[in-house]
């Protein structure tokens, strides 16, 4: 059905007014784009630490607030309910405030006034326990002044990979600015109680309308890590028989605070400076934002001294456009890669060389140092070139570095071990695809500057697929245009069927809620199935600046 | 650091919920950032509002930064008379979004379209056209040399980066970029785009975050006639 007077694009547009083409010509291809920001100032790389952002810490419980906007300019149901929350018994309360702050993102740079939350940049790592909720208050603190012209301070948190309440999701809409909070329930309950859906790497991340690039831009983002019996905080410690015993412990800090050993979660971004050593960014850049220097954690280029024994790193890529392929700079593979998106997969991947990821993705690995000799330093670097917001191009050498890893000459026991068996599926295509009775397909479009989800753009007043409680569905992603699309789909997580007609990749054969599509990744099949909420969610491009562009569409759940 | 404080203490005193009704003038500073911060302001002057020559559909030569932006909120687009498909229903949009913003914002916002066939679009041409389509007062028209303009529709964002498809002028006739100059906003929406997600476009550019529409209201601000139709669309 036609939606507020579309139209067909039409090439005969194109013939109607002669050729326009002899400005562009004249031009040539460089200045197809604008002049654009200038190279960012040189930095040393490997001269500061890698940062590992602290953990969030409970507060008291608070009585929770009703939000001011429940009820529809109609006067029907509020289409969010958010009054005061149903708090499960035993939940942990967490205060965070949305704040600007000094950064360092390199000691050759002046400190930067960043947005993040509780003022760092990431913000502070959540540790969820399975069946202990969190209810998480993020107050706005972003001051009105904004000299540095990156973001607006109004803001939505989206619990990225989170099974949660529509009106606890960060609708892009549901946004609380200057002075206002907003309270979100995290039940911390895996997907109908089963323990195949337990997650792992989660993140929260800003989601406001139009304005989420920036702000993410800005600082805007953090881990949430979960844990259960299985993947369990004590993890190479636990000497339950259930215990996956994957490596990390906690430990109590010098000066009392919780650390989390031998597990790191890493953020990767790309950011660009001005002259003057200011983050810069440029908002006519609708293709997808791309920097020139690559933050982990936060900082340009930092080093980890390690001891000679097993790690798990969970790689998170946290930049606004950028794809990257990841590579140990010695040629080495990485010992094992045993997460994908939020979950672990079934079994481990051994030996992988390399892993791509884009926009939102996430890859978790363990690399066991123990091999490498005292004072071995081994590069993680990436090698997949991008010029612009487009899609990236070929795999370079040398590649970018991002992370230097030093190897000490600590070697501590090391009781962790990478078992054979990580997330057993006991639910999943072989159960589901024969009970598939809807199937949908969502073809993701360039449209006249802009990138529509079947020929439509995003309006909060549309729903775009309502699918039903429990029944499992094949949604077909595609695109036939020159652009790569990381598609995220909010709710729950899914697993690919086939891409281009052929059994999905190694690195896809677990369960996603990001999936790179279009350009030269095709298409993709995936097993769609909600549970637990019925409601209104989006899904849409996580090139975060598309996203803005309104590249992104929504689904009702119904019962 | 005080903030967190005070926010903690608040916290475990069970006080929390008055922290949304803080008064306005207990909102955050911003944080000084030492050295010198070029002005982001001038940055986007210099680099994406080009002080080229036009003309508008009354025949009067203007400059596109001193004249139009400056100092202004503006929504541009850019069109041609002759464009079949998308020129008339974004024209016919902005015409809708620039009667509702009349009624409800302070600010006037100037609309700027600007002709991507200069050659054919004179200022006469296009002040047929904007009478045919009803353009009011505060929507501006114009022409000019069609290296000026194109330089304009690169410095705005309005291109595709495949060659072949920046040749064909509609692929430029789908965006609505709007700025407020003065504070250094600008963002681009779709043109066909509903006209009330236009119209919140815009003031999301135009009005403090404090006064941005959110939740429920947001979603459903004045329901638009084919309101139930969206939302029997769901496939
Ligand atoms: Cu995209």
């Amino acid at each position: 059905m036609p939606h507020w007077r579309t139209k067909m694009l039409s090439r005969r547009d194109a013939l109607t007014i002669g050729l326009a083409a002899s400005g562009s010509a004249l031009l040539g291809l460089k200045s197809l784009h604008s002049k654009g920001l200038a190279p960012s100032p040189l930095t040393t790389p490997f001269v500061e630490p890698l940062p590992i952002a602290a953990i969030a810490r409970p507060v008291t419980a608070f009585a929770t607030q009703a939000d001011p906007t429940t009820v529809n300019v109609d006067g029907s149901t509020a289409f969010h309910v958010h009054g005061p929350r149903n708090v499960p018994a035993g939940a942990e309360y967490y205060w965070v405030e949305e704040r600007e702050a000094l950064h360092s993102f390199h000691p050759q740079l002046p400190p930067n006034p960043v947005w993040g939350y509780d003022g760092t940049v990431p913000g502070p790592t959540f540790i969820a326990r399975s069946g202990t909720a969190s209810l998480v208050r993020f107050v706005n603190s972003l001051p009105l002044a904004n000299p540095l012209n990156i973001g607006a301070p109004v803001t939505a948190v989206h619990r990225h990979s989170g099974f949660q309440a529509p009106e606890d999701d960060g609708y892009p809409l549901d946004t609380f600015a200057t002075g206002q909070s907003r309270d979100f329930l995290y039940p911390n309950v895996p997907e109908e109680g089963l323990q195949q859906n337990e997650p792992s790497t989660l993140w929260y991340h800003d989601h406001a309308i139009d304005t989420t690039a920036e702000n993410v831009y800005r600082g805007l983002s953090g881990f949430f890590l979960n844990f259960d019996a299985r993947d369990s905080l004590a993890g190479e410690e636990d000497t339950s028989p259930l215990a996956l015993k994957l490596p990390g412990r906690m430990r109590t800090s010098a000066s009392g605070l919780p650390i989390r050993e031998y597990d790191i979660p890493i953020v990767i971004q790309d950011r660009k400076f001005d002259q003057a050593g200011f983050l810069s960014y440029d908002s006519f850049d609708h293709n997808g934002f791309l920097g020139d220097k690559f933050l982990a954690n936060g900082k340009i280029q930092p080093f980890l001294k390690v001891d000679r024994r097993k790690y798990r790193f969970r790689f998170l890529n946290g930049s606004n456009a950028r794809v990257y392929e990841l590579f140990l700079g010695n040629n080495k593979p990485f010992d094992f890669a045993i997460g994908t998106d939020a979950l672990l997969l079934p079994n481990p991947v051994a030996n992988l060389p390399s892993f791509r990821i884009a926009s939102a993705e996430r890859v978790e690995v363990v690399i066991d140092f123990s091999k490498y000799a005292a004072g071995t330093e081994i590069i993680l670097e990436n090698r997949l070139e991008q010029v612009d917001g487009r899609k990236p191009g070929n795999l370079v050498q040398p590649g970018t570095p991002i992370v230097k890893f030093i190897v000490g000459s600590n070697t501590p026991p090391d009781p962790s071990r990478v078992p054979e068996s990580l997330r057993p599926v006991f639910l999943g295509p072989a159960q589901l695809v024969p009970l598939v009775k809807v199937r949908r397909k969502f073809e993701l479009v360039r449209s006249e500057g802009a990138w529509q989800i079947n020929n439509l753009f995003f309006d909060e007043n549309r729903i775009d697929a309502r699918p039903k409680l429990g029944d499992p569905e094949i949604w077909t992603l595609s695109s036939g245009g020159g652009w790569v699309h990381p598609m995220h789909i909010h709710l729950s997580e899914f697993f690919i069927l086939s891409r281009n007609g052929k059994p999905p990749p190694v690195l896809e054969r677990g369960r996603k809620d990001v999936f790179r599509v279009g350009a030269g990744e095709g298409s993709i099949d995936i097993l769609v199935r909600f549970t637990g909420y019925t409601g209104r969610y989006v899904f849409h491009c996580h090139n975060i600046e598309h996203e803005d562009m309104r590249m992104m569409a929504q689904f009702e759940v119904g019962p | 650091m005080r903030r967190a404080g005070l926010a903690m203490c608040a916290a475990v005193l069970g006080l929390a919920v008055l922290i949304a009704a803080k008064p306005p003038d207990d909102l955050p500073a911003p944080v000084t950032a030492p050295g010198s911060l070029p002005s982001r302001i001038d940055l986007i002057r210099e680099q994406h509002l080009p002080d080229v020559p036009l003309t508008t559909q009354d025949g009067r030569a203007v400059r596109f930064y001193s004249d139009l932006v400056k100092g202004r909120i503006v929504a541009i687009n850019f069109m041609f008379t002759s464009c079949r498909a998308a020129c008339p229903l974004s024209t016919a949009n902005i015409r809708d979004v620039q009667e509702a913003l009349r009624v409800r914002l302070k600010q006037p916002v100037a609309f700027l379209s600007i002709s991507l066939n200069p050659e054919i679009d004179t200022s006469a041409v296009l002040h047929a056209y904007a009478e045919a389509h009803g353009a009011g007062p505060g929507w501006t028209f114009l022409t000019g040399q069609r290296a000026d303009i194109e330089l304009l529709r690169r410095s705005l964002g309005a291109y595709d980066l495949d060659p072949e498809l920046d040749k064909i002028p509609t692929q430029h006739t789908g965006l609505l970029i709007i700025g407020n100059e003065p504070t250094g906003r600008w963002k681009a929406i779709a043109a066909l785009s509903h006209p009330t997600r236009l119209r919140q476009a815009i003031e999301r550019v135009v009005l403090p975050v404090t006064e941005w529409q959110t939740g429920a209201v947001a979603v459903n601000a004045v329901p638009y006639a084919d309101n139930a139709q969206a939302s029997i669309r769901g496939q």
